[in-house]
């Protein structure tokens, strides 16, 4: 009886020693992370302009959000865009380590490094770099019109039916590559022996595929989704440096209102609620995505 | 069951800590944003003109023509010795998007140029109502009294009891139509247009003669000088000043706007436009029509130097016609002007520049830079297409003809406008849906 207590107070101890090495971290997450999170969702409440004092409307802000066209727009392009930034690029990914995964090949470095690089390049730069590519004179056309595609060319970012899906294709760029390196590396864990066995087994390069390869990549699949989802959803650079948005409102993305809000409009409140409510569904997303892949094991 | 029950439990006392953080929050005034912003202090400037003796430093802030205001500074320290003034330059988007957080914090410049969002820190007393100087330094001699009207931000002074004042152009601007003299010859246009009308004669006829008629680029804000400049024609002047300065009642659903923005739908159908009219950029349409690609273009003054290099004596301006022969001048146009901030120090030595800027010596240097002096008797006669410039905006002066940009009339406008122009260029939007967007951001900056 009398020497239990000193025993649980030591395991209390050492549960809680842990916490006391990640303190300064924590700290740090916290000041920098968790208190402007929470700051914005308190300006949320607000009307206000970002100068002059601010007026508390409650929750009169979010109903603002639900009730705006441009916004519900805006999140319509997002998930659009979630196809070009997400589904092509694993696809794409997936589709290339299935062919390079059967059999050991040399220069499978510089093939990672060569796919890796758009990720390397700032966004800003690639979206100007994609402007001038799909300008009136740029390549994209030259090269229609080298094919005698003269009718097919046009100011891409200006155009209302291909705007956004040229926009989408700047990011199916970029995230292809991440989704390749991320494959391809999941496939060098794989052991070779198992191929050496699905093939004695009669398996031709599908089967492999579907029996070993794509197996092996749940993990890399759940990280592949998580971050391009998230870049899609997050999304600005890229379309504020192409298009802004435009024409009209067919590029318009939630982030780039939420910046246009805050930083040109003067509705900070508005920009506030709209963050949190971009943020809300973009965890809600990830949580989906986490969870079913999970639950496949 | 226990790791599930421990999970509910974890996520209650995380539930009745975020709101135990809100709540107290919610409930303190000193949180409210913006509470701390209030300026004590004056936010007039002084009525004399005198400059206290003794070396002070000014800081001025810009995003216009770094060439013109180095060369303003230089002349103004050679007749101020005990003045310096250290310009620090942002390029135009950085400088407006960090406006409000520049001007608010304690480390605010002297000067800085007048930007849209200075009205709303005018009317929290972040910027100085230079209304006594006006008076002091005889400002309204100076310069044309309608381009000091553009920087009221539509208040009274409570220095003077008249209009406030906060800012002095040092550069003033105004759109137009370019056009090509030898694109025009060969498609039979030998002047200038008289009329809107005639023009539109003169559109129909580049296009006859397989030229592009009218270059615009509408990828940013270049669509809106277009749809403005109809509009200038077609509505009253003294309507459109009051839905810009946001009077009680103003509108922009009216007949005549929905007949500029009918125009703009119209001109894009007969093919008036560049194809790729909404994928171009102001400067590269400038940079098209500078090579031949169509016969018009609609830009502003600035452009004029950039053209009057490559095209020479090619090049001409007029301002966009009105409806009869004897309409008056109506065209956008602002100015690079130049606030002070509440902050300063030293509003004489502030108040000193900017009358600098109205002189002769400042005239000639911002001549000389392309831009057209506040003062133009006061400047050596320019020639080419900034003679053409230069008489197009003694008319619309004359004529009381210079209204400011229609983005003036909200901070979110130039969004709706943007994106509404190229809407109608591209024939996707009724004029009466676009209107009612512009009318609908109006009354939710300007509604009670």
């Amino acid at each position: 009886m009398g020497s239990r207590p000193p025993v649980r107070n030591r395991e209390a101890r050492r549960r809680w020693r842990g916490y006391v090495y990640v303190l300064p971290a924590f700290a740090v997450y916290v000041a920098f992370a968790v208190l402007p999170a929470l700051h914005t969702a308190y300006l949320s409440l607000f009307d206000w302009d970002g100068v002059t004092l601010g007026e508390w409307v409650g929750l009169g802000n979010y109903a603002e959000i639900f009730q705006d066209s441009i916004l519900r727009r805006s999140v319509f392009n997002a998930l659009v865009l979630v196809v070009f930034f997400s589904f092509v690029p694993i696809v794409l990914g997936l589709l290339s380590a299935g062919l390079l995964a059967r059999y050991r090949r040399p220069g499978m470095g510089a093939y990672r490094f060569l796919f890796m690089l758009p990720q390397v390049v700032p966004l800003v730069a690639v979206g100007v770099t994609w402007r001038w590519l799909y300008g009136d004179d740029g390549v994209v056309n030259q090269a229609l019109r080298a094919v005698g595609l003269d009718s097919v060319a046009r100011a891409w970012l200006g155009d209302f039916d291909f705007a956004l899906i040229a926009v989408g294709l700047v990011g199916t760029w970029v995230l292809s590559g991440l989704c390749m390196m991320l494959f391809l590396s999941g496939v060098q864990k794989v052991d070779p022996s198992l191929y050496e066995a699905a093939r004695i087994d009669g398996a031709g390069p599908v089967r492999e595929f579907l029996s070993v390869t794509l197996p092996h990549l749940r993990g890399e699949l759940a990280v592949a989704m998580t971050v391009t989802t998230v870049a899609a959803l997050a999304s600005f650079d890229i379309v504020y440096v192409t298009t802004n948005g435009g024409p009209g409102e067919q590029t318009t993305v939630p982030g780039l209102l939420v910046y246009r809000l805050a930083f040109s409009e003067g509705k900070v409140g508005l920009a506030a609620a709209l963050a949190v409510v971009l943020g809300v569904l973009i965890l809600a997303i990830v949580y989906l995505i986490n969870r079913l892949s999970r639950d496949r094991t | 069951m226990m790791d599930s029950t421990h999970r509910v439990r974890r996520r209650i006392a995380a539930t009745v800590c975020a709101v135990a953080l809100v709540l107290p929050l919610a409930a303190c005034d000193a949180l409210t944003p913006g509470s701390a912003t209030a300026v004590p202090g004056p936010t007039s400037v002084p009525s004399s003109t005198a400059v206290p003796a003794g070396d002070v430093t000014l800081h001025l802030q810009f995003a216009d023509a770094p060439l013109m205001v180095d060369a303003l500074i230089a002349a103004f320290e050679k007749d101020h010795p005990d003045i310096t003034v250290e310009p620090q330059y942002k390029t135009f988007s950085d400088y407006v998007q960090n406006l409000k957080l520049t001007m608010t914090s304690d480390t605010a410049p002297d000067i800085a140029q007048y930007a849209v969002g200075m009205t709303d820190l005018a009317a929290d007393g972040h910027i100085l109502d230079l209304a006594p100087y006006r008076e002091a330094y005889g400002w309204d001699e100076a310069i044309p009294p309608v381009s000091l009207d553009q920087l009221t931000a539509g208040q009274t002074s409570e220095a003077t009891g008249g209009r406030a004042l906060f800012g002095v152009p040092a550069g003033l601007s105004m759109t137009g139509i370019y056009y090509n003299k030898e694109l025009a010859e060969k498609a039979g246009i030998d002047a200038p247009p008289k009329t809107l009308g005639e023009f539109e004669k003169q559109l129909a006829s580049a296009e006859d003669a397989d030229l592009t008629p009218l270059g615009v680029g509408a990828l940013d804000s270049g669509g809106l000088h277009l749809w403005a400049a109809l509009l200038n024609q077609l509505m009253p002047t003294d309507e459109y000043w009051d839905w810009v300065n946001g009077r009680k009642g103003a509108t922009m659903e009216n007949p005549a706007a929905v007949e500029a923005s009918e125009l703009v739908i119209d001109w894009g159908r007969k093919g008036y436009y560049n194809e790729s009219a909404n994928g171009t950029a102001q400067v590269d349409s400038t940079a098209q029509f500078a090579k031949g690609d169509s016969v018009f273009l609609i830009n502003g003054n600035w452009a004029a130097g950039q053209l009057a290099t490559v095209m020479g004596d090619n090049v001409g301006f007029f301002p966009m016609p009105g409806e009869q022969a004897g309409s008056p001048t109506v065209a956008s146009g602002f100015s690079v002007s130049y606030a002070v901030s509440a902050k300063t120090e030293h509003p004489q030595a502030a108040g000193a520049f900017l009358d600098f800027l109205t002189s002769p010596e400042a005239g000639q240097i911002i001549s000389d830079n392309g831009f057209m002096p506040p003062n133009p008797d006061a400047v050596k006669k320019p020639t080419g297409v900034l003679a053409d410039i230069a008489e197009g905006h003694r008319r619309a002066v004359a004529d009381d003809g210079i209204t400011t940009f229609p983005d003036f009339a909200a901070p979110a406008m130039l969004d709706r406008l943007r994106s509404g122009v190229q809407k109608l260029i591209a024939d996707r939007v009724t004029p009466a849906d676009y209107l009612d967007s512009l009318q609908d951001e109006w009354e939710d900056h300007h509604g009670e």
